[in-house]
């Protein structure tokens, strides 16, 4: 704890040192209302957020920078449920405050061509659009499901060195573990980890709990660090990438099941886990006869096997009285040292009329893991601008997932969202989009094929 | 007698044709003395696009220019496109910037040809490269008031040929580029000030000629020879 406040003065004394005359508060920002309604009698709502988005940035003549990204929001509706509730006006009428960036970076930080960043950043890593594996340095942000590959903003200190304008080297280092946080609203149980969990024959889960062990608290367990060499070769972007990390995402390492009752029902009780991973990661950006491509990949090697047990408390029915049995099962996920990889290949390419189309081959999606728990998404996107981008309209917009070819009948997600988008000045944009989705099988997009949804979205930028 | 008057013909022939050769090219370089003149420039510029219709959109940005061969622009306003960066530097090498993303890409020179945020001008318009270094001249025609020049590209190019014409005080006026199948495609027109010793393009104008639509550059401000550090030419100042 003293390291870390001689650690605080030490980088606020040297931003003070640098930092000279201001150029001024500049505030910008974006105000977006986001609606969503399904597609089913009553058209329930499912989804209402209004945000306002901050962006606050002062610039030193000493070279140094001062930038925050603040969410204010009302997200859902009023939950009230008891005549109190309406004396609360926090739940009549809720509104968050998020701090998603807030950090001071200086330029030329002891040598020249050094700088540092320090504070709550998100660090942009990967060149795939927007499903990134090779990002694993900031918590992932699942609130809106729609919106995928979202993250928050990560507490670090980030050095990037510049050897030229092609090459540069960046090193973060995170001292704080913080989880990714989880679906709201109407997306809630697409993550709900009882859905996963396969009962015994003649048993019936009954109740389910669960408990979470976060990293010791402890700098050492807590720290996840990276660095990353970006370079440009042959026409093409490029970066090789390594990350100390932890998984942002709970595991399971225990499930508990206690049979209560000869009818079979049954307490469940399962124990999560943030198990620790090297990460190393390699992406590409470039262009080949007028297409640009893109590809990203990253290698996940587990620091020990992964593994969860199961244990069944249950009775020997055969004899009498019954007699207290207990069962346990370890199921290996990934071994020790083997990595699993997941990947990204995309394609965009825009034609003389004004046609744009992007393609992405995804294999792993942000919540998958492991060998064999991997699965393919083909997205595709084409649209089209009209009048001077005025308007935009992408008929074709969706995904193709597979989780099995050999059955792909009943193992398949097809993610249909066409939209149009319309500028009526150059800074609104009013988005009306389709959301139909349909598949079979365990996927958690399958578990949206109820959640067709109609959404309108206006943001203004400021 | 014969042979001395066939080949004084074939001197006086190679020598007009090599003298209106050097006069295009040293009008050429005229032309580059007078416009890159000052060791380095910050203006500050309106972007004013226009369609079809009549209808305008209004942009601001600041250029920062050194050395005849480096160039950054930056977007101010609007909101929407504040911080975006186009940087151009020696041999051809440029970048681009979307905050949005938070990353800056190499631009390849296969996509050279495309539009810089939905302006009229594509990356190659915007590179700071001189006429001389870009182009071959050959001199169309002079008359008192002007001299127009046919240039060809001297590397690979979206365009084929383009059309200056220079005005008496060695100054562009106008540039017509065809696209490669020789056909007029872009128009840029000039509109030339002197300030103190130095000129500059107070405005520049560029017309798509197939979808009638324009942007118009105005300098609101320019200052020049103020010791531009090499530093303002990087990816690391466009990002920040």
């Amino acid at each position: 704890m003293k390291r870390l406040t001689i650690l605080f003065f030490a980088i606020f004394g040297m931003i003070a040192l640098y930092a000279q005359d201001s150029t001024g508060l500049s505030i910008g920002g974006q105000l977006l209302s986001n609606e969503r309604v399904l597609l089913k009698k009553g058209n329930p709502w499912a989804w209402n957020e209004n945000r306002l988005d901050l962006k606050l940035q002062e610039n030193f003549s000493g070279n140094a920078k001062f930038y925050a990204q603040v969410w204010i929001r009302n997200i859902g509706l009023p939950q009230v449920g008891q005549i109190n509730d309406l004396f609360n006006k926090g739940i009549v009428d809720p509104i968050n405050l998020e701090i998603r960036q807030a950090y001071v970076q200086i330029n030329d930080f002891l040598v020249k061509n050094l700088d540092f960043t320090a504070g709550r950043q998100i660090i942009t890593w990967g060149t795939a659009d927007k499903i990134n594996p090779t990002d694993n340095l900031n918590p992932l942000d699942l609130e809106d499901v729609l919106d995928f590959g979202r993250r928050r903003g990560a507490d670090a200190l980030r050095f990037d060195y510049y050897l030229n304008n092609d090459w540069y080297i960046e090193a973060v280092a995170e001292p704080f573990f913080r989880p990714a946080n989880m679906p709201v609203g109407i997306y809630a149980n697409l993550f709900d980890p009882a859905q996963f969990i396969t009962m015994p024959q003649g048993l019936t889960m009954s109740s389910f709990s669960s408990t979470i062990t976060l990293p010791d608290n402890k700098l050492s367990s807590q720290f996840i660090g990276g660095i990353k060499l970006k370079g440009f070769v042959a026409g093409f972007d490029f970066s090789l990438s390594y990350v100390y990390g932890r998984d942002y995402l709970p595991l399971f390492k225990n499930i508990d099941m206690q049979v209560l009752d000869a009818q079979g029902n049954t307490a469940v009780n399962v124990d999560f886990y943030y198990p620790r991973h090297h990460i190393l990661g390699f992406d590409f950006a470039g262009n080949i006869a007028g297409i640009g491509v893109w590809g990203e990949a990253a290698a996940f090697f587990p620091k020990g096997a992964i593994k969860f047990t199961s244990i069944l408390h249950t009775y020997d029915m055969t004899q009498f009285p019954p007699q207290p049995v207990t069962y346990t099962v370890d199921s290996t996920l990934q071994k020790k040292g083997l990595p699993y990889v997941k990947y990204v290949l995309g394609a965009d390419y825009t034609f003389p009329d004004g046609i744009y189309a992007n393609f992405q081959f995804v294999h792993g999606f942000l919540h998958e893991r492991f060998n064999g728990g991997l699965n393919d998404y083909y997205l595709l996107r084409i649209e089209k601008s009209l009048f001077y981008d005025k308007l935009k309209i992408a008929p074709i917009s969706g995904s193709f997932i597979v989780t099995d070819y050999k059955e792909l009948k009943d193992n398949y997600t097809l993610l249909y969202m066409p939209q149009v988008i319309y500028k009526p000045n150059l800074n609104t944009e009013i988005t009306l989009s389709l959301g139909l989705f349909g598949g079979k099988g365990k996927d958690i997009f399958t578990s949206l094929k109820d959640l067709d949804l109609l959404a309108l979205s206006v943001k203004y930028d400021f | 007698m014969k042979a001395k008057h066939i080949l004084l013909i074939l001197v006086a022939f190679v020598f007009s044709f090599n003298t209106k050769a050097q006069t295009a090219q040293q009008i050429l370089d005229k032309v580059d003395q007078l416009t890159s003149a000052p060791q380095d420039a910050k203006q500050t510029i309106r972007m004013t696009l226009t369609d079809r219709n009549g209808h305008e959109q209004v942009r601001t940005a600041i250029i920062w220019q050194k050395d005849k061969n480096k160039r950054l622009i930056k977007f101010t306003s609007p909101a929407a496109y504040k911080g975006i960066g186009f940087l151009s530097l020696p041999n051809d090498v440029m970048y681009v910037y979307m905050p949005a993303y938070g990353k800056e890409r190499r631009i390849a020179s296969s996509v050279k040809n495309q539009k810089f945020a939905g302006t009229d001008l594509t990356y190659e318009d915007l590179q700071a490269k001189s006429y001389k270094n870009k182009y071959n001249a050959k001199l169309l025609s002079k008359d008192a008031d002007k001299f127009v020049l046919e240039l060809t590209p001297k590397e690979r190019s979206q365009y084929s040929k383009a059309i200056l014409t220079v005005n008496k005080d060695y100054l562009p006026v106008q540039v017509e580029f065809y696209n490669r199948g020789n056909k007029k495609a872009k128009v840029l027109t000039f509109n030339f000030v002197k300030s103190g010793n130095y000129w500059y393009a107070k405005t520049m104008t560029a017309k798509d000629l197939k979808t009638k639509h324009s942007t118009k550059m105005e300098v609101l401000s320019t200052k020049f020879d103020t010791g531009l550090s090499d530093d303002i030419f990087s990816v690391r100042f466009m990002k920040q």
